[in-house]
């Protein structure tokens, strides 16, 4: 196990080192002064001079990349030229709204996709387990974006039962801002996760152990709740890791449609204002936290099953 | 070509069979259709302003009621269409002939470039799809161009997982070990014996990926990065709908039920083209 969560971990960290390689090329590769790019209209001598020296513009690429690697393992992600601020503390001030909205999506997902998955399965081919299939699909197919906007439409400006802008104060305050944003972007996770549990469970239905239990004439209801789902759950969560860049891709949508704080709000303002070191250091840490959730992920199945490590 | 010919009227008569399947073969028809006829359906010309006519309800004369700028909506969400398909198709059609070709080479090559493919796809897969497109679209500028080849890159990786698993698959099959003791050349063995057997999946794939395309592209214009207006774009109709949330509905109504009936339609078809071509692959996923 501890083998495998070194390799695992390895890879995640190699995986990174690239994809930032990659995203520190992209922006020496765009044709014109990194310089005039980053700082836009608003370029005087005196930024320029700064940043080209903060970004060791002036030296070999592969010193630039040094220094940049240098800076990044001590968390320094560079100063924001126009607030004077360091970009990592103001991505962090961001972060934990995002992660709140992701968390809150996932949790009303699962939940939701994890009961009718395990009872379509339990019902196979009856007419329920087709109409939940069917609405499963369409779960799937919704765009979060069109929901955001469709729910904001609906529950927030005509039915005002939900506020339509801000995070909110006070824990009832930021749980009744958070319901419409979780809401658009959970939607087609509860369709994904119904499927899949539904053939999870179809397929963990006819293994020994529960075939077992049955004989023993432990009831139905026993059966499905304990002695399969709790197996066949399995995937759903090495999908909630892979789902980690999913929610949020989606929560940047919802994070503009209703107006609240977060990382997604931070690029787009970022990329209007033209502030490249934020969307960077944006883009960094997202990545990083994808590529960290689907390692954990990964982790979390091996341990609940050990096949998965020998198949790695 | 005969042959070809019947086999797909044999997909598009199992299809039809399925009732999701004709759902969306029906939808996915009807999109197709208005996009290539879409000049001579709009009653309107859909940059035409009219400020007499701003921000109007459904009526017999617009039946999707008129936007800020008194811009027929249907007109623009018939057009809206065509800017959909026109990056969704090359952008799909890219991916996957790129993905097929590096999959390719992944599963029959050397070790050491497979790993290296490999490590390629899983760092690009590493990118939240979004968060990738924006900083793309903040160094290179907004255009229809940057969507499609920010949509390429992303889905690549998935392509050419899917491609290398089939080759790999095929690599020792007997026919392939029976085409190489005779001394045919990769080229051949690629091309002419591996590639049929590849494509198929593949194409179930493209189709599924459609509307995840069309949600990008529809996302980033949504946020005024993805094509420019006044093109008529489903995303940018539901930014003017968004901006004008409290004075009509039509406009969000406007642009967002097309997008929604794309997907549907685009998923049913490639849900029920899956069944059809390969019923193997249900189990797999």
């Amino acid at each position: 196990m501890l083998n495998f969560a070194i390799r695992r971990f390895g890879l995640a960290l190699l995986i990174l080192f690239v994809a930032v390689t990659v995203m520190f090329l992209m922006i020496r590769a765009v044709p014109g002064d990194p310089v005039q790019i980053m700082l836009g209209p608003r370029a005087t001598p005196e930024l320029q001079a700064r940043l080209t020296a903060e970004l060791a513009l002036d030296q070999p690429i592969w010193r630039q990349l040094v220094i940049f690697y240098t800076n990044l393992v001590q968390g320094d992600l560079g100063i924001d030229v126009f607030s004077g601020r360091s970009v990592t503390e103001i991505v962090f001030q961001q972060l934990p709204h995002t992660l709140w909205l992701i968390l809150a999506a996932i949790t009303w997902s699962a939940a939701l996709g994890i009961g009718i998955g395990a009872y379509a399965a339990a019902h196979p081919n009856t007419l329920i387990d087709r109409i939940t299939a069917a609405i499963s699909v369409s779960f799937v197919a919704a765009p979060a974006f069109v929901v955001a906007l469709l729910s904001l439409l609906i529950f927030a400006v005509h039915l005002q039962w939900f506020p339509a802008i801000g995070a909110g104060e006070g824990f009832w305050g930021r749980l009744n801002h958070l319901v419409l944003p979780a809401f658009a972007i959970g939607l087609s996770w509860v369709g994904y996760i119904a499927r899949l549990v539904r053939a999870s469970m179809l397929e963990v239905m006819g293994e020994n152990h529960v075939r077992t239990a049955r004989a023993f004439g432990i009831n139905e209801r026993r059966v499905v709740l304990v002695y399969a789902l709790r197996i066949a759950i399995l995937p759903v969560v090495t999908v909630i890791g892979v789902g980690m860049g999913f929610l949020l891709s989606s929560a940047v949508f919802a994070e503009i449609v209703f107006a609240r704080p977060g990382l997604g709000k931070l690029v787009i303002d970022s990329i209007t204002t033209r502030n490249y070191p934020i969307v960077m250091g944006s883009v960094l840490i997202s990545t990083a936290l994808f590529v960290i959730s689907t390692a954990l992920a990964d982790l979390i199945n091996a341990w609940l099953d050990p096949r998965a490590r020998a198949a790695k | 070509m005969n042959k070809s010919r019947s086999e797909l009227g044999q997909i598009i008569r199992g299809i039809a069979r399925d009732p999701l399947g004709l759902m969306g073969l029906i939808i996915v028809g009807t999109i197709v259709f208005c996009a290539i006829f879409a000049a001579w359906i709009v009653p309107y010309d859909p940059v035409a302003m009219n400020i007499q006519a701003r921000l109007e309800g459904p009526s017999l004369a617009h039946p999707l009621g008129t936007d800020q700028l008194g811009r027929d909506t249907f007109s623009r969400v018939i057009m809206g269409g065509q800017v959909a398909l026109k990056v969704a198709l090359p952008a799909v059609f890219g991916a996957m002939a790129i993905g097929l070709t590096l999959g390719m080479i992944a599963g029959y090559g050397p070790k050491w470039l497979d790993n290296l493919l490999m490590l390629l796809f899983d760092t690009i897969r590493s990118f939240p799809t979004v968060m990738f497109a924006l900083a793309v679209v903040a160094l290179v500028g907004p255009s229809l161009q940057t969507v499609v080849f920010v949509v390429m890159a992303t889905s690549i990786p998935t392509y050419g997982r899917v491609a290398r698993t089939q080759t790999l698959t095929l690599r020792n099959s007997e026919f392939i070990l029976a085409e190489r003791s005779m001394g045919a050349s990769m080229a051949r063995i690629l091309g002419v014996h591996m590639l049929p057997n590849i494509v198929g999946v593949l194409a179930v794939l493209a189709a599924m990926d459609i509307p995840t395309v069309i949600a990008l592209e529809a996302g980033l214009s949504f946020l005024g990065l993805g094509v420019k207006p006044p093109t008529p774009s489903w995303g940018a109709l539901l930014k003017d709908g968004y901006a004008l949330i409290r004075q009509t509905p039509w406009l969000v109504v406007g642009g967002g039920l097309p997008i929604i009936l794309a997907t549907l339609g685009f998923t049913f078809l490639g849900e029920s083209l899956r069944d059809v071509v390969d019923p193997k692959l249900r189990k797999q996923r």
